[in-house]
């Protein structure tokens, strides 16, 4: 047993591993709790375009702030922001559906980010760094701010948790308590927009759907009430975390991707106790 | 009828403009130049001085390891008289660009003839050049028996005598005429390199020998270690490429590795993402340097021409490591 203490906290003598294991945790719970009102919406396609709609953000926060993390956050908050209200614009101004709007808005701002980059030709604004993010390079100011905007996606969510199970579950009581419909759907959309921003350095924009939708997946297969399920996704997507980064550390893989297998592994291991059950109780 | 009368008329003022323009231009007769980065570009201007009409393809700070050209570089590059680029594999953006304008006629590898290193390990380049000699003749079919070799050759002096070699005798082979002002700047440029490469010694020198470890951004120094008797003992990105991230045993490994070897610095250089650099220097109370190794600086930067840019880097190694 004292060797697999050993295997354990062998790790946790780094210190960018303990910071890593703290960013890669708090952007798991804030992801899966943003996450479980995007898998019952039906918003994965939403959230995977606006991860990839930050990116002119992100490169206009690098020109102008010089690469502190504040402004970057500011500005790819902002872009993330327009691209959403530009995707409710053009499915309400058109006969487009939704989908076909996200599409087009989101592929758009992703090639303004990717023309952006390429003119400023400079290492602090390579692609791939946004791309596929690296919880290994997270500092302590990083992690603060993560924590921060973290607990205050938290705190929304728990302040508006009936407003928003109401919404999500039952549009006609939603429109008879007469509930704010529009307001509470952009502050959704926004709360989106930080997690997404929080989760930038940990997975990148190319892995981003995976963290908000995998661990809310899984529980949603484990259960049908909202409060459980927002728990079981914090659990999933925090103990995704901290495997995958074990996984990067003993195994020497990249540690963004690592995370997101460890999401899927546990939701093909949910799903297919899940079957097994049914097929025995059947 | 008429028409037939202008069309003529536009032939012969064509002609005639055609024939001022060459007759014009007789005297101030520039070969085209492409350089792909900037140290590259910078030797390059040494030997051809005023008879070369030069562009940097790579700006000041560019990592040549990430660049991708633009349509513009690519019409320079289809225009050019000539092509030097680095070669072993340094420019990734190069097999596409060649292909793309067709032909690597122009193209010269300024590091042809260059005694190359291994990565991971193997010392044995005289092994290496002899080798590279032999394949000389099948250049076509270089590209992969040559990946292994390290491709910053110009961090050790006496390689870039080499580059200058290479580079009047291409230029002397576009424009005999001026052959000779070539093969004299390339004579006292080498002068000038084995000063530095003198100076560089004599300055090292201070450093005891147990001092003499480096840990980099990405195997960079590689040719500098070999050259001036020091260990890399580590790199923050794996491999030859900046295009490489670590994994996190690979970044405990280092650090553990520094922490060890008590070494006190780490040396980025400014083509490269630091923040990784950055965490392992603050987790192990290292200071971070920065050197010039892929891109030179500004014109009023402390390392504008290669001479600067490698008596900085040696300064700052002697500072850093005394």
């Amino acid at each position: 047993m004292p060797e697999f203490l050993s295997w354990l906290v062998e790790p946790l003598t780094y210190s960018f591993m303990q910071r890593s294991l703290l960013a890669a945790v708090l952007v798991g719970i804030v992801c899966a709790l943003v996450g479980t009102y995007i898998v019952l919406r039906g918003m994965a396609f939403f959230g995977d375009a606006l991860a990839h709609a930050i990116l002119p953000g992100v490169a206009a926060g690098y020109l102008v702030g010089g690469g502190t993390y504040l402004t970057v956050f500011w500005w790819a908050l902002g872009a993330a922001v327009l691209a959403s209200l530009g995707i409710g614009a053009v499915s309400r101004g058109t006969r487009l559906r939704e989908d076909t709007a996200i599409g087009i808005i989101f592929a758009g701002t992703f090639a303004l980010g990717i023309a952006m980059i390429s003119s400023i030709r400079s290492y602090a604004v390579d692609l791939s760094h946004f791309l596929f993010g690296n919880v290994l390079g997270v500092s302590n100011s990083d992690l603060l701010l993560t924590a921060g905007f973290g607990l205050l996606v938290i705190v929304v969510i728990v302040a508006f948790y009936k407003e928003f199970m109401v919404l999500s579950f039952d549009p006609v009581l939603a429109a008879t308590l007469r509930l704010p419909r529009r307001w509470l759907e952009n502050l959704l959309l926004v709360l989106i927009a930080i997690a997404i921003v929080v989760a930038l350095q940990t997975v990148g924009v190319a892995l981003m759907v995976a963290m908000l939708v995998t661990p809310a997946a899984t529980a949603f297969l484990l259960t049908k009430r909202l409060p459980r399920m927002m728990t079981l996704a914090a659990l999933i997507a925090a103990l995704s975390g901290i495997i995958g980064l074990y996984l990067s550390f003993y195994i020497g893989i990249a540690s963004g991707a690592a995370i997101v297998l460890t999401c899927t592994a546990i939701f093909l291991l949910v799903w297919l106790g899940q079957t097994l059950k049914t097929n025995s109780q059947n | 009828m008429d028409f037939r009368k202008i069309g003529l008329m536009i032939f012969g003022f064509a002609a005639f403009l055609l024939s001022a323009c060459a007759a014009q231009d007789e005297p101030s007769w520039k070969i085209g130049v492409v350089a792909t980065t900037n140290i590259v570009g910078d030797v390059v201007a040494q030997i051809g001085g005023e008879h070369v009409e030069l562009t940097v393809m790579l700006p000041v700070d560019a990592d040549p390891h990430s660049f991708q050209p633009t349509p513009q570089d690519l019409v320079a590059v289809e225009n050019a008289d000539i092509v030097f680029v680095n070669g072993l594999d340094l420019e990734e953006f190069l097999a596409e660009m060649v292909e793309n304008v067709g032909g690597e006629d122009n193209i010269v590898s300024v590091s042809e003839e260059v005694a190359t290193i291994e990565f991971s390990g193997g010392h044995d380049d005289h092994e290496e050049g002899e080798e590279h000699d032999d394949h000389e003749e099948g250049e076509e079919h270089e590209e992969h028996e040559h990946s292994g070799a390290d491709p910053h050759v110009w961090m050790d002096p006496n390689n870039v005598k080499i580059w200058t070699d290479n580079i009047a005798t291409a230029l002397s082979t576009s424009d005999p005429d001026n052959a000779a002002t070539y093969v004299a700047n390339a004579e006292a440029y080498n002068l000038e390199l084995d000063e530095l490469d003198e100076w560089a010694q004599s300055e090292l020198a201070q450093l005891a020998s147990e001092n003499r470890v480096l840990v980099t951004d990405h195997e960079a120094l590689g040719y500098f270690a070999e050259h001036y008797g020091f260990e890399i003992i580590g790199t923050i990105l794996p491999g030859s490429s900046t295009l490489a991230e670590p994994s996190a045993s690979e970044l405990a490994a280092l650090e553990d590795l520094v922490v060890d070897f008590g070494v006190p610095a780490i040396f980025v250089g400014t083509t490269v993402n630091p923040n990784l650099a950055q965490r392992v220097a603050d987790d192990t109370g290292v200071q971070l340097v920065p050197l010039y190794t892929g891109s030179l600086s500004d014109a009023d930067g402390p390392a504008a021409t290669y001479l600067e840019m490698m008596r900085y880097n040696v300064g700052a190694i002697v500072e850093a490591l005394q």
